[in-house]
């Protein structure tokens, strides 16, 4: 992470000496998991493509302003969160506003792990129809959770590093990704115990 | 089955080494001598895995393109 972060930063320095060549090494080296990132918050594919022509824009207009406190990818997933953020409270206020829509039930919040679901290979599991459902489970969740789960467990970013993203505590961070994790674990138990055969399993197994 | 909603609360943090190491100490004495919460775990691990691996960061060349000459587009005038 850190000789990644020299990269960056010699590329920066560059890109502020004025050559726009090196602004695409960077534009090439993160779009895909910035299009990934506004593709989880957003879903629509036309407003994601204008959000991560915006995200790369401002970043590359504020350049001169990136102090280097954070990591460049830190910064520009927190560009990215912000522009979504603003797209959605403009247009989909209500997705965002409530940050309590997965309260716990007090009763029976873990769902039990099924034999079937430990069971299940990875090759079924990250097969093309469990990637579907994996983006399914996750596409289930509010926004807020939504985001918290891509950026710790897909993107790999540290907890205080979220918090600095989604401009909140880590306290509030680690309280939605626990909340999220668990909805994600239980809509694929429940997908699982529901689907899973021994044929299955053979089948995944040759895959 | 029943699952102990105390340790249950905590396995999220563990996974993410953010339990102290006292509390780490609790939470894996109980993870042996509870089956349930020992599955509980694995599972929530389980899928920590999985989703870490299966959200594709394929962007459409079409998309990439686009990005490139917008950039190129909108960069050079400042």
């Amino acid at each position: 992470m850190n000789s990644e972060r020299t990269e960056d930063s010699r590329i920066i320095t560059e890109v502020l000496g004025g050559n726009f060549d090196a602004f695409e090494q960077l534009v090439e080296k993160y779009q895909g998991r910035i299009f990934r990132h506004l593709r989880k918050m957003v879903w629509d594919n036309q407003q994601v493509e204008d959000l991560l022509q915006e995200t790369f824009l401002n970043a590359y207009k504020g350049l001169k302003g990136f102090s280097g406190a954070s990591s460049f990818s830190t910064w520009l997933f927190r560009i990215a969160t912000n522009n979504a953020l603003m797209f959605l409270r403009k247009k989909r206020p209500q997705s965002v506003e409530y940050d309590d829509e997965m309260r716990t039930g007090e009763e029976t919040p873990y769902a039990p792990a099924s034999p079937e679901y430990l069971a299940t290979p990875q090759s079924i599991l990250l097969s093309r129809e469990g990637r579907r459902k994996i983006e399914e489970a996750i596409d289930e969740l509010p926004v807020l959770y939504r985001m918290t789960i891509v950026l710790r467990d897909v993107e790999g970013f540290s907890l205080k590093e979220l918090a600095e993203i989604m401009d909140c505590s880590v306290g509030a961070v680690k309280s939605r990704l626990h909340r999220a994790r668990n909805a994600v674990r239980e809509s694929l138990i429940s997908y699982y115990a529901d689907r899973l055969t021994p044929a299955d399993e053979k089948m995944g197994q040759r895959v | 089955m029943n699952v102990c909603q105390h340790f249950c609360d905590q396995l999220s943090d563990y996974l993410d080494g953010e339990t102290r190491d006292d509390e780490c100490r609790l939470i894996e004495e109980h993870l042996k001598e509870c089956p349930p919460c020992e599955e509980i775990f694995r599972s929530l691990q389980k899928t920590v895995v999985i989703c870490g691996k299966g959200v594709s960061d394929e962007i459409p060349d079409s998309v990439r393109q686009r990005l490139r000459a917008f950039l190129r587009e909108h960069c050079g005038k400042d």
